[in-house]
């Protein structure tokens, strides 16, 4: 792509200053930014010199790409961080430097820290606060969840961190704005003191879950002399994309870093901020513009169609009531959209979205991957019917979700319950609906039906019997010899198993794997999701045994495992998951995850436009991310005018910030009836209608 | 036909593979097909060697950012792994050259591709580049196998090829590349490796052969040497056997991809999302 007068500046400038640059998005900063990179390599920079920070890592894979395929002789291995692996990475190096210091009061002063997986903080929320708040009754007016109640525990936790307000001061920050009544203000205090226990916990512990990691980092190590001059020294020029999306803690770091650069490039996506959620301030992120000797705007679109620059404006305008100036276009907006007016319920919603991508991947020969689907949430219902359809239409999909919980896998579902029969002494036997599908996915070509009825003769009182147990002729017949003699291998070795001294689950689950499940005949054999679900599997129950018996040696590690996995954990996510996820097919993901991965696609499928979703926050009542923001000030009070422009403000960065990322057209997937058949007349869908009322009564009155 | 994707990087490990058995090369770095059968009989013993060994590089690496020597002693609890630092300490770093730049990675074209090197220590001198990688294992390996394995040819190679950034922006000479082996457990015996322009121009040649020709692949064959499946966790795929192989006949006994972490970070942010 060839880059325009701004572009290059950024590209080939300034290589010894620092440089704000904004812009919306599809203007070709990061562009711009990887080639200032490779310019930077080629005027003979190393490039282990230069950093590129992004809030959320997959934001750095267009870097990665970019320079693996570059033509440089020069190095190009570039390393790339974000704030959490920074905390992560120098709190494990220097470790040392505060480990013994009085003021932290680490159990162990000369152990190592036990860095927490987002599993193994669920696992310890449930150990360290369960019973507390069974005794003393907290949250008793809270009709949520207990995994729900923990992870806004946690996000309070990581808000102080990144906020940087003491991890004390939450409960009182959440009462001064918004504890009106009695009853809100004991959920705050609650909420306080369960956070005090859990951070108490953690360092009687050595347990570093990412709140204190980064509070370590910021607040500790990054002020001593030795930890800055190593960083700093390293790292002479800065590549901060997406500063928007990060948080006060990356902004306070990069204040103090800016004067000791050879060179910085500090970008941000004018409008973005779509991390609020998860900390992002982007008005904090604006006053580091100050602190840059050059200023940049991008000013070019070069994503959307002229059509889409209409649809934009246009919306922008029905979004926000400040605006009275009604916007001017050479293209019409309605010409960005396709709708079906008349649908009443959701899978005629689906049975429509596929059918239109159906037609643009087979007919009109658009790659898959330049299409998403997305809704505001995406429950497992919405996500598999489309799937279904998609299936249909063999149309090539793929699905990205965080917050999927480990036991929702078939794979991992067999894996546990064959874990369970292997080992009666947990008393935690399977029920027959477990071994019935556990057997079904077990054995290559055993259906669900003879599963059913294999567990129906076979499993008595927790317990396998052989094969060779079945005296009814025609039930042998029915299930078939050559199937019936899997099952008996499978059952040998779980016999054999039971003889020896059992292992740790992690390393009984590898061994099934290999010596059964993946072997010829058998139902992982080539199977390439089960093999990758089984190996996620055997890395959650290896890294929980290595941390867990380190803090508690006597306890029984894998029935506590099992009992986690059970109780819905969510499993961790890896950058492999990401990475790999490159396939040529149709993406189907909730909308701001689509949003976060900030890659525009030719088209878009909104669905449930009606929705109520697309405005309003998650419902979170033990926090709040505006409050436990920067930009709060202390003694303000929340009121329902800032709740409705907090929802009005949601809903136009989302609507404007999806239609920044879209090249050709948005099609709009609205049914009458949600799910639930409730009615559906949400914001989004209102502002939609506003939009063209006003637009077709412009055409009348031309 | 070419199987390779345009962003793809070789190293010392995806080469190894392919030379010990293209199928798993094909598997593990195309396919990035994940397999988690057993790579050894006994695990649990084997866990315990890579986490002594990912101990003692971490300790090095705290100690060449400049962490003294007996706060970290403080901290060990590993009776072998003490050992092991008190050696490193007596002579591990004797002879070595003041620029020193541990866990130092570099990238070089090769081909229309990458090849990357991973060091545990690069430390030069006006006059000297010396490579050292830092061993654990229990065995040292023959001379001649270790002169073959394909970490030796990469990181020379890639250092005479791609170390000009570190040398004032002259490359470095390959006469004064040395690669070194450190073993640990044998109180920091050395089998080191000298390097010359004559070895350079071979490996080149190698190594520009050996991606040619998985570039031009059809398919990747299974290794003819059945006994490398007993210690793949691909062999149930291939039907190349049930069990693995014995621990104390392993060949490595070493990790390989410490740095192979791909965790993400900042995952503990998004649980509600």
């Amino acid at each position: 792509m060839r880059l325009l007068k701004d572009q290059q500046r950024v590209a080939s400038g300034y290589f010894d200053t620092t440089i704000y640059l904004d812009g919306i998005a599809g203007t070709g900063k990061t562009t711009a930014a990887i080639e200032r990179v490779k310019e930077l390599i080629r005027s003979g920079v190393p490039a282990d010199s230069i950093l590129i920070w992004v809030p959320q890592a997959n934001l750095a894979m267009p870097y990665r790409r970019a320079l693996q395929r570059a033509r440089i002789d020069a190095d190009t291995n570039v390393p790339t961080t974000t704030i959490g692996k920074l905390a992560y990475e120098m709190t494990d190096l220097f470790w040392p430097l505060i480990s013994d210091d009085e003021k932290f009061n680490f159990g162990d002063k000369f152990g190592r820290p036990n860095f927490l997986s987002l599993e193994l903080v669920q696992y310890y929320m449930t150990k360290f606060l369960g019973p507390e708040i069974e005794l003393r009754d907290y949250f008793n007016s809270v009709h949520i969840s207990r995994n729900r109640l923990y992870t806004q525990i946690v996000d309070n936790l990581n808000k102080a961190a990144l906020v940087r307000f003491e991890p004390d001061k939450i409960g009182d920050r959440l009462k001064d704005a918004l504890g009106d009544s009695v009853e809100q203000s004991y959920i705050y205090d609650d909420a306080q003191e369960t956070a005090s226990l859990f951070r108490q916990r953690c360092l009687e512990h050595n347990l570093l879950d990412f709140s204190l990691q980064v509070e370590l980092f910021v607040n500790h190590l990054w002020p001593l002399e030795q930890v800055q001059n190593y960083l700093t020294r390293k790292y002479r020029h800065l590549i901060v994309d997406n500063v928007e999306e990060d948080t006060p803690a990356s902004h306070d770091i990069l204040r103090d870093w800016l004067p000791q650069t050879d060179s910085a490039l500090l970008i941000s996506d004018t409008g973005g901020g779509y991390r609020r959620f998860l900390g992002a301030d982007p008005i904090n992120a604006e006053t580091l513009c100050d602190q840059c000797q050059v200023h940049i705007t991008l000013d070019n679109h070069r994503v959307m169609s002229k059509e889409l620059v209409a649809l934009h404006d246009q919306l922008d305008f029905s979004l926000d009531p400040s605006k009275t100036d009604e916007p001017q276009s050479d293209a019409d907006a309605r010409d960005a959209i396709a709708y079906a007016p008349d649908i009443n319920y959701q899978p005629q919603m689906i049975a429509w979205a596929a059918e239109h991508i159906a037609s643009l991947v087979h007919d009109q020969g658009v790659p898959a991957s330049e299409i998403v689907i997305m809704a505001p949430y995406m429950p497992d219902a919405l996500r598999f019917s489309l799937q279904r359809e998609l299936d249909a239409q063999q149309v090539p999909h793929r699905s990205h979700r965080p917050s999927r919980a480990l036991r929702e896998e078939t794979a991992s579902r067999t894996l546990l319950t064959l874990a369970r029969l292997a080992h009666p002494h947990w008393n935690l036997p399977p029920n027959k609906f477990d071994v019935g599908y556990a057997l079904a996915a077990s054995i290559n070509e055993l259906d669900l039906i003879r599963a059913r009825l294999l567990a129906d003769v076979l499993y008595r009182n927790g317990k396998l019997a052989p094969f060779t147990g079945i005296k009814n002729d025609a039930l042998t017949q029915r299930i078939t010899f050559d199937l019936g003699m899997r099952y008996q291998v499978l059952f040998d070795w779980l016999q054999a198993y039971q003889a020896q001294d059992p292992l740790p689950l992690d390393i009984f689950f590898s061994k099934l794997f290999g010596e059964v499940l993946s072997q010829k005949g058998f139902g992982f054999h080539g199977q390439t999701d089960a093999a990758n679900i089984a190996a996620n599997l055997i890395d959650s129950a290896q890294a929980f045994r290595q941390t867990v018996s380190e803090i508690e040696p006597n306890l029984d590690i894998p029935t506590e495992y099992v009992k986690m996995v059970e109780e819905g954990v969510i499993a961790n996510q890896y950058l492999r998951d990401w990475e790999d996820d490159q396939r040529d097919a149709v993406l189907i993901a909730p909308a701001y995850t689509f949003l976060l991965t900030n890659q525009p696609v030719d088209y878009q499928f909104w669905l449930n436009v009606g929705s109520s979703g697309w405005a309003q926050r998650l419902y979170q009542p033990l926090t709040h991310p505006y409050v436990l923001s920067r930009q709060w000030q202390s003694g303000r009070r929340w009121t329902e005018n800032e709740e409705d422009e907090a929802h009005r403000q949601t809903l136009a960065y989302m609507a404007l910030g999806l239609i920044r990322r879209c090249r050709k057209q948005i099609y709009l997937g609205f049914s009458q009836y949600s799910e639930q058949g409730y009615e559906q007349r949400g914001d989004l869908l209102m502002a939609i209608q506003t939009m063209l009322r006003r637009l077709n009564r412009s055409d009348a009155h031309a | 036909m070419n199987h390779l994707p345009e962003d793809f990087i070789f190293s010392q490990s995806s080469l190894q593979d392919y030379v010990d058995c293209p199928r798993r090369f094909q598997l593990k770095y195309l396919l990035r097909q994940r397999y988690p059968a057993p790579e050894v009989d006994d695990l649990l013993e084997f866990e315990r060697r890579m986490a002594q060994g990912e101990r003692f590089h971490h300790l090095l690496h705290q100690h060449a950012v400049g962490l003294p020597a007996e706060v970290l002693q403080k901290r060990i609890d590993d009776d072998e792994v003490r050992r092991w630092f008190d050696t490193y300490l007596a002579n591990g770093l004797n002879d070595v050259p003041e620029r020193r730049y541990p866990e130092y990675s570099l990238t070089i074209p090769l081909g229309a591709y990458r090849l990357l090197a991973k060091f545990d220590l690069l430390a030069l001198s006006d006059d000297k580049a010396l490579i050292i990688d830092w061993k654990t294992s229990r065995h040292v390996p023959r001379r001649d196998r270790l002169q073959k394995r394909l970490q030796t040819i990469v990181y020379r190679y890639v250092l005479a090829k791609g170390g000009t950034a570190l040398n004032g922006g002259q490359p470095i000479p390959p006469e004064q590349i040395e690669m070194r082996y450190w073993y640990a457990d044998h109180e920091g015996q050395l089998v080191s490796f000298a390097y010359d322009a004559a070895q350079f121009e071979a490996d080149e040649h190698y190594l520009t052969c050996l991606v040619r020709e998985i570039e031009e692949r059809e398919r990747f064959p299974l290794t003819d040497d059945t006994t490398r499946c007993a210690y793949c966790t691909y062999r149930s795929l291939c039907e190349r056997g049930i069990t693995a192989g014995p621990l104390d006949e392993w060949e490595l006994d070493e990790p390989t991809d410490l740095d192979e972490l791909d965790f993400d970070f900042d995952q503990i942010a998004e649980i509600e999302f």
